[in-house]
């Protein structure tokens, strides 16, 4: 009885986070997005998969984890640094469970104790402070497929030079290979900016699809016969799925989306605001500024001040999520059937989210995502969960449609990436991409402290081609650093190129930045060469 | 204390990070990026000595007897050394080294050449672009007969597929925190702050129910500038952050009426000052049908 659905829902998360690593302090604000999404986000999700795989339940759900992010999860400074991250979490957590025992906040103070101590066990006694391995093997039991990105979320519509989008994909394909035993099947284009033709690279990564906003794919030529509910394949042979606006409105939505319950937890009521000072203090930065801490006690509860939140309730907020997913899976329910019988096709419903808004942003969305799966395996018959490959593998005939350019940012093209707030990066960005692929070009077969240098300029140059930076500036949070990362690595190229071209290497200088930016240890720098574009073009 | 290096205590010190870009990079080129179907962003480098060329070949005075202009070229359809032959121009400063660049016409390519436009009508080149290609930002009308949907399913398909949400990417959530976050703020301090916005988007939507036939249309300003990259610039007597490179921009909502915008700055030494006022008026006619 295989084939009572009718259609398929392809669940789709996008991990992502900018490289971000500081050796020369001890201890940095901005790691810590990367710790809290660790812990909201990531582990979170291994221990759904652990939980439904013991139980029997079958999922499909496909997953980017960028290279910046494989990169950062694999770095033995991090991975220390986060074990010190989660270990005082868990000790204020346990006091707090202590302070708080008669008071209306004792069973969210239980819950982080309890969460925290199931991420030390995963963390440590399950993937032994490699959680890759831990993705890895649900993706080695078919469940979960893991697609790539470009090198460092790079946006790729805006560079000028093939050299550049090819090295962004060829990096990102060799470090999945590293890290996961195979090439990637697919590829989350960073902020879904597709660039037509540029799907040629992928293609010479054996790469077979890729996602698309919406209009990506209907505005593409011809006209798509199945809107965005059947994959397209481009003039390549890669595949371009198109995103679903449906499914994506009804948890994003403002409005009616379903983060904004009131039962569910408070994100701008914070522990390390809350708390007396000196109590909080150890778990604070060392600058001891109040800040987020992650720890959160309260419900969003209505319109009300901050001061006037009402205690979190873990056990009815994991109710209403409950109850969210059934809602979620009602819909898709219908909307497949509906599409089934308008389209005389079995429709691929394409869901497409930030990771982090799950657990981090919303925090029960991880629990919403656990009674999805669970919902849809064990509660109804219509929808049949899919990653990609498996779709392509029963449905592998589909039209020929050159996507439009497009991106999933606002207004749906590149104006987040490209405004007043951010344009001036580009003239630099440029130049040193030009300057990257003539060492390149020059220096076919380098060794020794020149190979280094090189190596070291491939780094400087994807670190700052991060799509990240031009997004942080046009939305102004954490503006300065994001503008302090982009001159840092621009200056850092600027000198090495300048010291390459002299002929006067300064071992110093070079061993500085090796330190500080080592992401893609195993960097080849003839990646920016042009051979091998029009190499990988011509595949 | 791992393979990746040592934790200094004392190696804190900033280093390179804050000195400014470099203001040039010594060579005549320009670049031009598509930003969406109707807008596309050019910027540019001409040396000294590009200068000194063009004057000894076209004359001394050749940049002030000509016009400075972006010439945008329709290169649709035109391959390799063939000549375009429609194009328009824009008036600009060659200082502003970077310019957003309006065209009427979605869907096809373009190439731009900063150059002098002479009192004979002759143009004189200084700098050219790549091409772009620009997105259509609407339904194909090349259908395919294989794949091949009757209209009015496909008006009821790309409903399905969500037209109506184009352009409402991720931003979303981002947004709706934030507003939230402006809510709560609001009810916790009854302060709230509106001064000059970078990022005035006001969308235009269709009618909620549309006729046969429409047009919605509206406008907004954008004002930049450049100066040294240390100066102080206040635009209306608020300060504007400068890009490193010295360049400024702002957008405003452009509503009827008259729009005053003096644009003052200060060297850094506080010993010399320049002023610029700006004067814009809009009126809007609309036939009422």
């Amino acid at each position: 009885m295989a084939n009572k659905e009718k259609g398929y829902l392809a669940l789709v998360l996008h991990a992502h986070l900018p490289f971000i690593r500081h050796p020369e302090y001890e201890d940095f604000l901005e790691e810590d997005w990367f710790f809290e999404a660790m812990c909201e986000t990531y582990i979170p999700l291994l221990d759904i998969y652990e939980r439904l795989t013991a139980e029997g339940t079958d999922f499909r759900v496909t997953m980017s984890i960028t290279p910046p992010l494989c990169n950062m999860m694999a770095d033995d400074l991090l991975r220390e640094r986060f074990r010190r991250y989660y270990s005082l979490r868990l000790e204020l957590a346990e006091k707090e469970v202590i302070r708080n025992r008669n008071t209306g906040f004792y069973e969210v103070a239980k819950m982080y104790e309890t969460k925290f101590r199931r991420i030390r066990e995963l963390y440590e006694d399950y993937y032994h402070g490699r959680i890759l391995d831990g993705f890895k093997k649900f993706q080695d039991m078919g469940k979960l497929e893991i697609i790539t990105c470009g090198a460092t979320h790079g946006f790729l519509p805006l560079e000028l030079r093939k050299e550049a989008v090819h090295a962004q994909i060829k990096l990102a394909a060799d470090d999945y290979r590293k890290h996961f035993g195979r090439g990637p099947r697919g590829i989350w284009l960073a902020e879904c900016a597709y660039n037509p033709g540029d799907d040629v690279f992928l293609k010479a990564q054996g790469i077979r699809y890729f996602f698309l906003e919406t209009h990506g794919i209907i505005y593409g030529s011809p006209r798509p016969r199945y809107g965005v509910y059947a994959p397209v394949y481009c003039p390549s042979g890669v595949a371009a799925f198109g995103r679903d606006m449906e499914s994506a409105q009804q948890v994003w939505s403002a409005e009616t989306g379903y983060p904004g319950d009131h039962r569910y937890r408070e994100f701008y009521r914070d522990l390390g605001y809350d708390l007396e000072y000196d109590y909080v203090k150890p778990y604070l930065h060392q600058d001891g500024v109040r800040r987020n801490i992650g720890m959160k006690y309260c419900k969003i509860t209505g319109k009300v001040g901050l001061n006037e939140k009402a205690p979190y309730n873990p056990a009815e907020a994991r109710e209403v999520a409950a109850s969210h997913a059934g809602n979620f899976m009602f819909n898709r329910e219908r909307q497949i059937e509906h599409l089934n019988g308008f389209l005389g096709r079995k429709p691929v419903v394409v869901s497409m989210y930030d990771a982090e808004l799950y657990g981090h942003w919303w925090y029960e969305g991880v629990d919403f995502l656990e009674f999805l799966f669970k919902k849809i395996h064990h509660d109804q018959k219509s929808i049949k969960m899919v990653t990609p490959s498996e779709y392509l593998g029963i449905h592998p005939d589909n039209q020929v449609v050159q996507p439009s350019m497009s991106t999933w940012g606002d207004k749906g093209y590149n104006e987040v990436w490209l405004n007043g707030t951010n344009d001036w990066m580009y003239r630099h960005l440029h130049k040193q991409v030009e300057r990257m692929v003539e060492l390149a070009n020059k220096f076919p077969n380098a060794d020794g402290a020149l190979r280094r240098a090189l190596n070291q300029c491939a780094r400087e140059v994807v670190l700052g081609m991060s799509s990240d930076w031009a997004f942080l500036m046009t939305v102004g949070t954490a503006k300065n650093y994001s503008t302090k990362r982009f001159v840092a690595h621009t200056h850092r190229f600027n000198g090495l190129y300048e010291q390459i071209m002299g002929n006067r290497l300064e071992e110093g200088f070079l061993k500085d930045i090796e330190w500080r930016d080592n992401i893609f240890p195993e960097m080849n720098y003839r990646v920016f060469s042009t051979e091998e574009a029009e190499k990988a073009a011509r595949s | 204390m791992t393979s990746s290096g040592q934790i200094k205590k004392n190696n804190t010190a900033p280093e390179a990070e804050h000195k400014a870009l470099p203001e040039s990079y010594g060579a005549t080129e320009a670049a031009l990026l598509p930003r969406d179907p109707n807008w596309m962003f050019i910027y540019w480098e001409i040396t000294e000595n590009s200068k000194k060329n063009t004057r000894s070949r076209h004359g001394q005075d050749v940049f002030e007897k000509g016009r400075q202009v972006i010439r945008v070229y329709d290169m649709t359809g035109i391959t390799d050394g063939g000549a375009p032959t429609k194009y328009f121009d824009i008036a600009v400063m060659l200082e502003a080294k970077s310019w957003y660049v309006n065209v009427q016409e979605a869907g096809r390519a373009y190439c731009c050449e900063v150059g002098l436009v002479m009192p004979d009508g002759s143009f004189v080149g200084l700098v050219k672009t790549n091409t772009v290609n620009l997105p259509g930002g609407r339904v194909s009308d090349v259908t395919d007969e294989k794949w091949m949907a009757v209209t009015a399913d496909f008006d009821k398909l790309l409903q399905l597929s969500g037209v109506e949400y184009i352009g409402k990417g991720s931003g979303e959530v981002a947004k709706s925190l934030a507003q939230r976050w402006e809510m709560l703020r609001a009810v916790f301090s009854r302060a709230s702050s509106f001064g000059v916005s970078s990022m005035s988007s006001q969308n235009l939507q269709k009618p909620e129910q549309p006729k046969k036939f429409w047009l919605v249309a509206d406008c907004e300003l954008i004002l930049y500038g450049a100066t040294e990259p240390d100066a102080f610039v206040t635009v209306s007597g608020r300060k504007v952050n400068l890009n490193p490179d010295g360049t400024f921009s702002m957008r405003f909502a452009l509503p009827d009426g008259i729009v005053d915008l003096p644009i003052k700055a200060l060297s850094k030494d506080e010993t010399d000052s320049r002023e610029i006022y700006i004067k814009v008026t809009r009126a809007t006619n609309t036939d009422g049908k």
